[in-house]
């Protein structure tokens, strides 16, 4: 039986470490350790910074971060109805050759044990994803 | 929640210490590459920083940090990065940037 949790987000970086301090506080509750939780707060961050710098173009806007807590796993989805993109613009980051852009979605995916981006042209992006309680990677 | 820079140039070894108290994010990144610009605007040299403070870091930074090892790079120096926290270690390690940087761990 999953527990959830909403919150509406003003589309402005000074709020992402509100979201990082209730994915936080989520996450020890669901009974993750210091480092679960770290990589639950940097993923998180990862996927509102993206709604923030490429979703939204308005800072009137809000976008959605939704938590759902079961016994054994997070699950939090970000949600915003910004420009959305096409999922073929997602590269591999080259580890040798480093931009100063890109990142965001590869951490996610290697913190985070499951990840589902949605997304199209025009229509707004969710990003989904799951951490498991007590998966070492 | 927020972000303290203090920044000191070592004139004896040449290099510039920088050390990072707070957070690292979206809000705090543009703080750090500003102090950075205006640092190489006086002087390029080996840029260490200590990380001892420093309890969150994701993309928005380390994007800070390749953009002034870029800089600094074609006067053949480095950026070190000194006492960080284990977190801030992984997300190195993970993006393979404690190769690109030097990590001094101990």
């Amino acid at each position: 039986m999953s527990d959830h949790l909403s919150m509406s987000v003003p589309n402005k970086p000074e709020y992402v470490n509100v979201i990082r301090l209730t994915a936080s506080s989520i996450a020890s509750r669901v009974g993750f350790d210091i480092e679960e939780i770290d990589d639950i707060k940097i993923a998180v961050a990862e996927a509102c910074t993206n709604a923030i710098k490429h979703g939204i173009k308005n800072d009137q806007e809000n976008f959605d971060v939704e938590f759902y807590m079961d016994c054994d796993k997070i699950m939090i989805n970000i949600i915003d109805k910004g420009v959305g993109f096409s999922l073929d613009e997602i590269e591999e980051p080259d580890l040798i050759n480093p931009k100063e852009g890109g990142l965001g979605i590869f951490i996610i995916k290697t913190l985070m044990d499951e990840v589902n981006i949605s997304s199209d042209i025009g229509n707004g992006t969710c990003i989904k994803m799951i951490k498991y309680l007590g998966v070492d990677i | 929640m927020s972000l303290n820079i203090d920044k000191h140039y070592n004139e004896t070894e040449n290099f510039w210490l920088i050390q990072l108290e707070g957070e690292i994010d979206i809000y705090t990144a543009n703080k750090l590459k500003e102090v950075l610009t205006n640092i190489f605007v006086k002087n390029i040299s080996d840029i260490k920083f200590d990380f001892s403070e420093l309890t969150y870091l994701d993309s928005t930074g380390l994007g800070v940090l390749i953009w002034a090892l870029k800089k600094i790079k074609k006067t053949q120096k480095s950026i070190i990065i000194k006492n960080a926290k284990p977190n801030i270690l992984k997300l190195l390690k993970i993006t393979a940037l404690d190769k690109i940087f030097i990590v001094d761990s101990e």
